[in-house]
């Protein structure tokens, strides 16, 4: 047993310094090009975009393009949030397909906050609606930049139902017409529900 | 007087090595932690350097991180106003400094004594630390002198360091007898947290207003005008007409026995509690190792790499700097931590640094439910930081408060975790 574990752990020393030797270096956490355009980001969407709280989105494992569109429609203000339409500025003149692509490379996080079940069993029932758009799981559709909604804070999610429902993102979007209208005929209670459902997706 | 820096140095070490340290001077004598391979020292464990440590250690494991910071855990300033109005408790604002030590970041709770520039060393109770590059985000001290009467700042109640103090005033302002006299006075700036005054004229308003009816604060702020969120704050304020503004009141001297403040036209208001944020300047450990500026106030930096223009291998950060176009916020301290961690890790790697650009978000409570907020972006421009865009919330509500708790968790954690 003993020698085994000298033997294995020889082996690894041997193993590392052969890795040392040639110089190869694992990539670190913060190696990713985007990383250098990012970091702002972290103080509100958490470190590598892995959000913590109930309010601000997980970026982690987002898809690029859709991170994209996100951007560049706060920054012309069409998307209308006083926090990210600075920082939507700030990545665009420092290159956002680097920080859109160093959020989508990142292995997706889930909400550490956790939903009601009686809330997410309503939830799914209430989803049916939606799937047709963003699938029965919440995955969404890249092509389509409808995005994933699974395992997003149930804060936030619920805030932007009632974005959509009031014409308030984006607000005249003729491409988000059909989603609002949907919107308007679901009652507010329902929201909590949809979006525990779909925050507790995975 | 002038005090040569051995003196100097002999007597502080002397002071703080009996004062705060008590028994662990006795193990901190000569080079107590030999340095083996790459080392950075980082002073003070608050916003700006808890995120230095952190981010070096993430950056490149092959670097020791030493932290030297006297508090044992970490209290967070944001937020600390709602501990006034009993909206929240100290203990929800404090954090462990486990995480870090998770990073691999040797944690020593003890302060900084001296900087000695040109051997590279830290002195720390009776011995000493080696450094390739020392990081200093002190935060800030009190010129107690610019106030007659403040003495040393021993009977002074600031609450602008969260902690003791907080507590201290939640206590005095909750156990005034309703129709008593809160005094708050505002310094000129530049003082750590442009909007806090103001958050925390908010905060007691409200209380009073809910607890206390006939209690009135009188705010006496040495500034020509509220110097952050000007028309957010006015508009807020017309729920509490217990507050009594007065602007250009700069508070020059304090007579704690008479309970009574005198501003610099001679005017005296009477007070039954008081809460006296003085003048401030950088931490007295970047100022007494000749890292200030011409005003012995602030420190100069680089804008890319936080190095100072004053000694090289020492990177300042926080609200101890001047000269770049930002606020002294919590938000900035850890995007600086962050930028200087990156450049400094590529220093000692022997590559340039990359140009990065802080940001910040401040978030102030008027209420007990509801917010604003000012965003700045910024980005760099012939080696400097300059502001791409300032937004203000269009008003208050409880929606930016919710995102004030969700940025409260993420740069918590962003530092911490
Ligand atoms: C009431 C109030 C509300 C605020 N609200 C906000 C807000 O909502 N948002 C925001 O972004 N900012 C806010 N701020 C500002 C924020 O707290 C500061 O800008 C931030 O703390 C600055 O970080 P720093 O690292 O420079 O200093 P600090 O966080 O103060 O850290 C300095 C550390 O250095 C240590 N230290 C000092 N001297 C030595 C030494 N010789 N050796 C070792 N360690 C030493 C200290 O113990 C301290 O822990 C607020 C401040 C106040 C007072
Ligand atoms: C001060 C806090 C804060 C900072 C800093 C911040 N964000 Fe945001 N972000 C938010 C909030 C709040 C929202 C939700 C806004 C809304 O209601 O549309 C958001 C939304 C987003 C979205 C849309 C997500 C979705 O699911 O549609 C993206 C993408 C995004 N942020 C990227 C970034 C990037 C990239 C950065 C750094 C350059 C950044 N954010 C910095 C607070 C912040
Ligand atoms: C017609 C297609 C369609 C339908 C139906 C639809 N959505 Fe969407 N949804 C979208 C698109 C497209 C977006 C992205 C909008 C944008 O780019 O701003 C979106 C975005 C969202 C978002 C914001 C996600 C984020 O990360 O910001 C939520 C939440 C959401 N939808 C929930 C729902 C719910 C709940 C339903 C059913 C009640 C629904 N949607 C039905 C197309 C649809």
């Amino acid at each position: 047993m003993t020698t085994n574990l000298t033997r294995l752990s020889m082996a690894v020393v041997a193993l590392a310094s052969v890795v040392l030797a040639a110089g190869v270096a694992v990539a670190g956490p913060l190696d990713h090009p985007g990383y250098v355009k990012s970091a702002t980001c972290s103080a509100c969407h958490g470190f590598a975009g892995a959000s913590r709280s109930d309010t601000m989105p997980v970026l982690a494992g987002m898809d690029a393009a859709y991170i994209k569109k996100a951007l560049q429609d706060y920054a012309s203000g069409k998307r209308v949030s006083p926090e990210m339409e600075p920082f939507a500025k700030q990545a665009l003149q420092l290159g956002v397909d680097d920080v859109a692509g160093y959020f989508a490379s990142q292995k997706k996080a889930p909400t550490p906050v956790t939903a009601d079940p009686a809330a997410v069993a309503r939830g799914r029932t209430a989803a049916a609606t939606c799937a047709g758009c963003h699938g029965a799981d919440g995955k969404g559709d890249p092509s389509k930049q409808i995005p994933d909604l699974r395992g997003q804070p149930p804060g936030y999610l619920r805030n932007q139902m009632m974005l959509f429902k009031a014409d308030r993102r984006s607000p005249g979007d003729a491409n988000l017409k059909a989603i609002k209208t949907l919107m308007k005929t679901v009652p507010d209670q329902t929201f909590a529900d949809l979006a525990a459902y779909y925050s507790s997706q995975r | 007087m002038r005090v040569t820096r051995r003196q100097f140095l002999r007597t502080s070490t002397a002071a703080l090595g009996v004062g705060l340290l008590g028994g662990c001077a006795a193990a901190m004598q000569g080079d107590f932690m030999p340095k083996g391979g790459k080392r950075v020292v980082v002073v003070g464990g608050g916003w700006g350097g808890a995120t230095a440590a952190k981010y070096l250690r993430l950056g490149d494991p092959s670097i020791e991180v030493v932290l030297l910071e006297p508090n044992k855990e970490f209290i967070s300033c944001p937020f600390s106003n709602l501990v006034l109005s009993g909206v929240r408790t100290l203990p929800s604002l404090t954090i462990s400094y486990d995480g870090l030590r998770a990073h691999g970041v040797k944690v020593l709770h003890a302060p900084a004594v001296a900087i000695e520039p040109e051997i590279q060393r830290v002195r720390v109770g009776e011995g000493f630390l080696q450094y390739d590059r020392l990081i200093v985000s002190p935060g800030v001290d009190f010129i107690f002198e610019q106030i007659d009467g403040a003495g040393q700042g021993e009977r002074v109640v600031h609450a602008w360091k969260a902690g003791d103090q907080t507590v201290t005033l939640a206590h005095q302002l909750q156990s005034m007898p309703d129709g008593d006299v809160f005094v708050l006075t505002v310094p000129p700036v530049a003082f750590r947290c442009p909007p806090g005054p103001y958050e925390r004229t908010s905060q007691i308003a409200w209380y009073l207003k809910t607890n206390k009816p006939k209690s009135k604060l009188i705010v006496l702020d040495a500034n020509q005008n509220i110097v952050s969120k000007t028309g957010l704050f006015r508009a807020a304020w017309k729920a509490y007409p217990n507050i009594d503004y007065r602007a250009s009141n700069k508070v020059t001297k304090v007579d704690f026995g008479e309970r009574v403040v005198t501003t610099e036209f001679g005017d005296r208001v009477k007070f039954d509690v008081l809460n006296l944020i003085p003048p401030q300047r950088a931490g007295a450990i970047a100022l007494r190792s000749g890292l200030g500026g011409d005003d012995q106030r602030w420190c100069p930096v680089d804008h890319v790499t936080y190095e100072s223009t004053k000694a090289r291998n020492i990177h300042v950060i926080g609200d101890a700097t001047t000269g770049l176009p930002v606020p002294k916020s919590g938000n900035v301290a850890n995007s600086m931590g962050k930028i200087t961690a990156h450049a400094v890790t590529r220093l000692l790697a022997g590559k340039p640094p990359v140009p990065m650009p802080p940001g910040n978000t401040c978030y102030s409570w008027v209420s007990d439910r509801e917010a604003i907020a000012v965003v700045n972006a910024y980005k760099i421009e012939n080696n400097k930081v300059v502001q791409i865009e300032q937004k203000l919330t269009p008003a208050q509500s409880p929606q930016v408060a919710q995102n004030a708790v969700g940025w409260a968790q993420s740069i918590w954690h962003d530092m911490l975790g």
